[in-house]
């Protein structure tokens, strides 16, 4: 399967993780890895499937490097109606009240472009027992079997 | 490419750096050099002992010495142990990072009393680093002048109970110096009126979480726009906060005039308040967080007087300055990174080897030296153990830790 990962970083943290994920499929997919900050979500290829790695950052907010893609979205309105997308989130759970606002946000505004999510929307916590990608693989395995179903047969 | 690169502190702003070159080049050389045993500066030694999830970023760092390639030289001490201008003499290239760690003063008459400290020194013995003074005695009210995040640091592990420490990194002597501080009343003033208060909200709303406190929020006024309605709100959520035994006061437009004692000791604080006039608000001791200077190892307001290029870091020829060093105390672990990131583009345009120069060369047969090896032997004695619902159990002493460098070297 063709697949994308795109990372909002703020600390670097997803950067890292998003990184690491493509290691662990890179033996049996072709994956590809790019900040969400070089990316135009005009151009999103309904071909591939789209793993987003994201963080919060400040109040809830997307990280920086997500910004300018959640920018762009609200600017041009794509529509994002063939491409398939999974989530993962990065938060601390010390500030509760904001955990994982970043990827929540930036779900929703592809949802609302008409992207269609695979799997649930699920974190790490930072202030947790687990590592990071302790969490993303298993959950990166269980998103592609899942986009394999949606998508066709696994190129 | 190739080239030697020492980075001089081993804190978020150097790690960030040795990452970004050595991801564009990883031919390069790169040596973090720390005045400390251990690396990571304000990670280990800033971030609150309870944000464990901010110090997570040391994940990152590790791999840039474990994949990446970059060295560790700890408990080498630029401008004391080495002057910079052999180290520039060399390496192609030096960049200092050495971040800020003294206190500024108060400047106010009243200023050297007994019971006046500064934030940093306070924090420094919380996080038991190794060259802290003891921990004093603040009495029953303590009064936090400044309005940043440290302050709110100070104030929330002032506030918090035994329990709330839980998965924290606190020491046994600092959590009973904390359990025992007899705290009733702690104050935080700041000079500025709430709406341009510098602490970041999502601070102030994780106080809503502390358990055994009361806080009010005294005169928080109007927000002028849409990043002062942020603060204010969040000062709206933990205003009326809880009935616990410990009371918190916020207060802003509070600009210091004079701290007021007797027999050599604090006892309150004398304002101005913003109509002029004179406020009074009684204390047992003053914790200013209001900011950080340079230490004095190197001369960091003449070389940064004296820059080519100032705003990109360029010192001079081979010499740059990132992170706080360059900016000074302001900015989080993203803006560093930011900042370092920048600052790599602009090394990696520039850098011209010389091959002959001796780079790490220059420390062979120094003793006491602490290798990124060395490090990893203190992190494993500090975490194989740690009781007390703690993750880590820092070694608190400069001789402690070079003998955990030491001791699983030969003892393996």
């Amino acid at each position: 399967m063709k697949i994308s990962i795109l990372y909002g970083t703020e600390t670097g943290n997803a950067e890292m993780l998003a990184e690491d994920i493509q290691a662990e499929l890179d033996a049996a997919h072709d994956v590809t890895c790019d900040n969400l900050a070089d990316t135009d979500p005009t151009a999103l290829d309904p071909t591939r499937f789209y793993l987003l790695v994201c963080s919060t950052y400040g109040d809830g907010e997307l990280p920086a490097s997500a910004q300018p893609f959640a920018e762009a979205i609200d600017k041009a309105g794509p529509d994002l109606s063939n491409v398939h997308f999974a989530i993962f989130g990065l938060g601390d759970s010390e500030y509760h009240e904001t955990f994982n606002g970043g990827p929540k946000r930036l779900a929703e505004l592809m949802i609302a472009r008409g992207a269609r999510q695979i799997g649930d929307r699920i974190a790490h916590d930072a202030s947790g027992p687990d590592l990071a990608e302790d969490i993303a693989f298993p959950w990166a395995e269980q998103v592609l079997a899942e986009a394999e179903e949606r998508l066709g047969a696994p190129a | 490419m190739t080239g030697k690169i020492a980075i001089v502190g081993a804190g978020p702003s150097g790690c960030f750096l040795a990452q970004a070159l050595l991801k564009a080049a990883p031919d390069l050389e790169v040596d973090l050099i720390d005045a400390l045993p251990v690396p990571y500066g304000l990670v280990r030694y800033g971030v609150a002992a309870d944000h464990q999830g901010t110090k997570a970023v040391t994940r990152q760092f590790a791999r840039v010495f474990e994949r990446q390639g970059a060295r560790f030289f700890g408990n080498l001490c630029i401008g004391r142990d080495i002057s910079l201008d052999d180290l520039r003499a060399a390496y192609d290239v030096v960049v200092l990072a050495a971040g800020m760690s003294v206190d500024n003063r108060l400047g106010v008459p009243g200023g050297d009393l007994e019971g006046v400290y500064g934030a940093g020194r306070i924090t420094r013995a919380l996080y038991e680093h190794p060259d802290a003074e003891a921990l004093p005695d603040l009495g029953s009210h303590p009064l936090i002048v400044g309005n940043g995040n440290v302050a709110i640091d100070l104030l929330r592990l002032l506030a918090k109970q035994p329990e709330e420490l839980a998965g924290s990194d606190l020491g046994p002597g600092p959590s009973d110096w904390l359990a025992r501080s007899g705290i009733e009343t702690i104050t935080v003033t700041g000079r500025s009126p709430a709406a341009r208060a510098k602490f970041d909200p999502v601070m102030i709303k994780e106080l809503a979480k502390l358990g055994g406190v009361s806080i009010r929020v005294i005169g928080a006024g109007e927000a002028p726009d849409d990043e002062a309605a942020k603060r204010l709100d969040a000062l709206a959520v933990i205003d009326g906060h809880g009935d616990g035994p410990r009371k918190i006061d916020f207060r802003f437009e509070l600009t210091p005039a004079e701290v007021l004692g007797a027999a050599g000791k604090v006892t309150g604080m004398r304002f101005s308040t913003a109509a002029g006039d004179a406020q009074h608000i009684a204390c047992s001791s003053v914790l200013t967080a209001i900011g950080f200077g340079p230490a004095d190892d190197l001369p960091r307001e003449a070389l940064i007087a004296a820059a080519a290029d100032r705003e990109a870091g360029a010192l001079a020829p081979g010499l740059y300055a990132t992170g706080w060093f360059r900016r000074g105390p302001r900015g989080t672990i993203p803006d560093n990174r930011a900042d370092a990131q920048a600052l790599a583009g602009r090394i990696l345009a520039e850098i011209s080897a010389s091959p002959a120069k001796p780079g790490r060369g220059l420390f062979d047969g120094r003793p006491g030296i602490v290798d990124y090896d060395g490090w990893c032997r203190i992190d494993a004695a500090e975490t194989a153990a740690p009781s007390q619902g703690r993750c880590r159990i820092k070694i608190p002493t400069r001789t402690g830790m070079t003998m955990a460098a030491i001791e699983g070297a030969t003892s393996r």
